[in-house]
């Protein structure tokens, strides 16, 4: 009896000791990845661990994020928007090398993250300045491949992309094209790193060097994450290679009110910009007798680079609308407007308002702002030429019948009622 | 084109009005404005039609323009409906507070001003500073 007794705790202290052992070497390690601890004793490398500070920004802030890769292989952080994504298009209109015929194909995904940014070691700063220096040319895929960061490449390379082909027959009527068959992981791969630079345009929008690895493999790096960002929750990834991830960490971005986020822009603002904004240019646009629209859409995008032009052009739209309504009611009160003259030409422009909305998301923003300076610069010259002498003397004759008519179209509707 | 307006008539090339209302239009939608500034000189110069008659006309040609091309917008999905709601309340107000002042300030001045100030957004916009 006393033998088994003997025997049975014996065994129950052995027991004991052979699990404190895998214990003790998982509380050595880190400890928010328990289930890493057998590949880490028994692969040379292992997947990265990653630890962030905080889980909550309000409306922006830093996010310290440390954690362990394996000694000697690079680290990259994987950083996006999880709960809102916003629409990206490109329109391919560069002659192919090998072929020499430009494809005209349109690229369209509403899947990209409204936060997209993927962050490398800080020796890695000299290539992010080089491709800088190219300006607007830079390749965001040669770039990733430069950086070896194209590992880290993953979400926006799963994001679903159309493309459309355009002929001169489907612009006319304002369609997008022919759609054609999806692609194949590869080419969306592609594809997606084009719509990546052609939504957040900039470098720094998309790459930076903010971490700091040591050559025990722990690395340490500084989130910086800028006002204006799309609320929610957000994911960071720290990997060393395809297979080498780590889980993903998660934070939530809080914005409050007057910060709105706007969910087609992807971007949050404080409203009472926009809403003054406005309110300036409408009563500045009644004081010079045209309307605000051709102020406020260069106005928006120098203010607020982070709007994309599409929406700006689709947003200010409607917002002149009712003024130019209210003013034709007003005028045909006192019957002061030709119907027959201002529907026929407005036939014409009801065409030529078909088309243009879609050539607004075929063209970049650049070519956008370039054009638009030109428009400036026309309507400047046209605007001073009618407060030179030569055309007031002409107009002022005009403005007294033009005065006249209206005293007179007023006291005819006043006789009426 | 013969149009009639309060008893005189105007022969109105429509060939000519059409297509600069067309090109304007096709041009206006796509950057987002009306085209109104650029409709007056047509319809006055182009055209040759005295002030009074072009600008109720032209405010009327240019509504169909902006009509159509906020439907396509939309249809874009171009439309941001709360960046649209904090900015119309504000142009309903400035249309309301406008004429108030409009009655005490020089309209020739303040093209002027908009003329400098344009001539400046358009540079920036170019890229010049």
């Amino acid at each position: 009896m006393k033998q088994v007794v003997f025997r049975l705790i014996v065994a129950s202290f052995i027991a004991l000791l052979s699990a404190t052992v895998p214990l003790t070497a998982m509380a050595a390690g880190e400890s928010d990845t328990p289930a890493i601890t057998e590949e880490t004793i028994a692969t040379a490398g292992a997947a990265p661990t990653i630890n962030i500070d905080k889980t909550t920004l309000e409306n922006g802030g830093t996010i310290k994020v440390s954690g362990q890769a394996p000694a000697g292989m690079p680290i990259y952080l994987e950083v996006w928007a999880e709960e809102h994504t916003v629409k990206s298009n490109l329109f391919d209109s560069k002659k192919d090398k090998e072929t020499g015929k430009i494809p005209y194909i349109f690229y369209i995904t509403e899947e990209m993250p409204a936060y997209y940014k993927i962050f490398v070691p800080k020796e890695m700063q000299p290539k992010i300045d080089a491709a800088k220096k190219e300006g607007n040319k830079w390749s965001y895929s040669a770039l990733l491949k430069e950086l070896g960061a194209d590992i880290a490449y993953n979400v926006p390379a799963a994001a679903k992309v159309d493309r459309y082909q355009a002929t001169l027959m489907a612009s006319v009527i304002g369609s997008r094209g022919k759609l054609l068959d999806p692609m194949d992981a590869k080419e969306n791969r592609k594809r997606s790193m084009q719509l990546v630079k052609a939504r957040f345009r900039s470098v720094g929008n998309v790459v930076s060097a903010d971490i700091n690895v040591s050559p025990d493999g722990a690395y340490t790096a500084d989130i910086k994450i800028r006002k204006g960002l799309s609320p929610g929750k957000y994911k960071i990834v720290a990997l060393s290679s395809k297979e080498l991830k780590s889980e993903p960490a998660v934070f939530e971005n809080r914005i409050s009110f007057p910060t709105v986020y706007m969910s087609n822009a992807g971007t949050s603002m404080n409203l009472v910009y926009p809403f003054v904004l406005c309110l300036a240019v409408s009563i500045f646009g009644v004081l010079m007798g045209a309307g605000g629209g051709f102020i406020m859409n260069p106005l928006l995008i120098t203010l607020f680079p982070a709007l994309p032009h599409t929406i700006v052009a689709g947003t200010v739209t409607p917002t002149v609308l009712f003024s130019q309504g209210s003013g034709i009611f007003n005028y045909s009160k006192i019957k002061f407007i030709s119907w027959k003259l201002g529907c026929g030409i407005g036939c014409a422009m009801l065409l030529g308002g078909f088309i243009g909305p879609k050539l607004t998301e075929m063209i970049t923003l650049d070519q956008f702002k370039f054009a638009f300076g030109w428009i400036l610069i026309v309507l400047a010259s046209l605007m001073f030429w009618q407060t030179t002498p030569g055309y007031i003397a002409k107009n002022k004759k005009e403005q007294s019948i033009l005065n006249e008519f209206k005293k007179r179209a007023l006291e005819a509707t006043k006789a009426k009622s | 084109m013969k149009v009639n307006f309060w008893g005189q008539e105007f022969q109105v090339n429509m060939w000519v009005g059409c297509l600069g209302g067309f090109l304007i239009a096709i041009m206006s939608s796509m950057f987002g404005f009306g085209g109104g500034p650029f409709m007056v000189p047509l319809m006055s110069v182009a055209l040759g039609l005295p002030m009074y008659l072009v600008v109720g006309s032209s405010l009327l040609a240019i509504f169909f323009n902006t009509t159509v091309s906020t439907m396509r917008h939309y249809q874009f999905g171009n439309f941001d409906l709360i960046f649209f709601l904090a900015m119309f309340p504000a142009a309903l107000l400035g249309g309301y507070i406008g004429p108030q002042i409009a009655k005490r300030v020089s309209p020739l001045v303040v093209k002027r001003v908009a003329c400098v100030g344009l001539l400046l957004l358009a540079l920036n916009l170019l890229g010049v500073y």
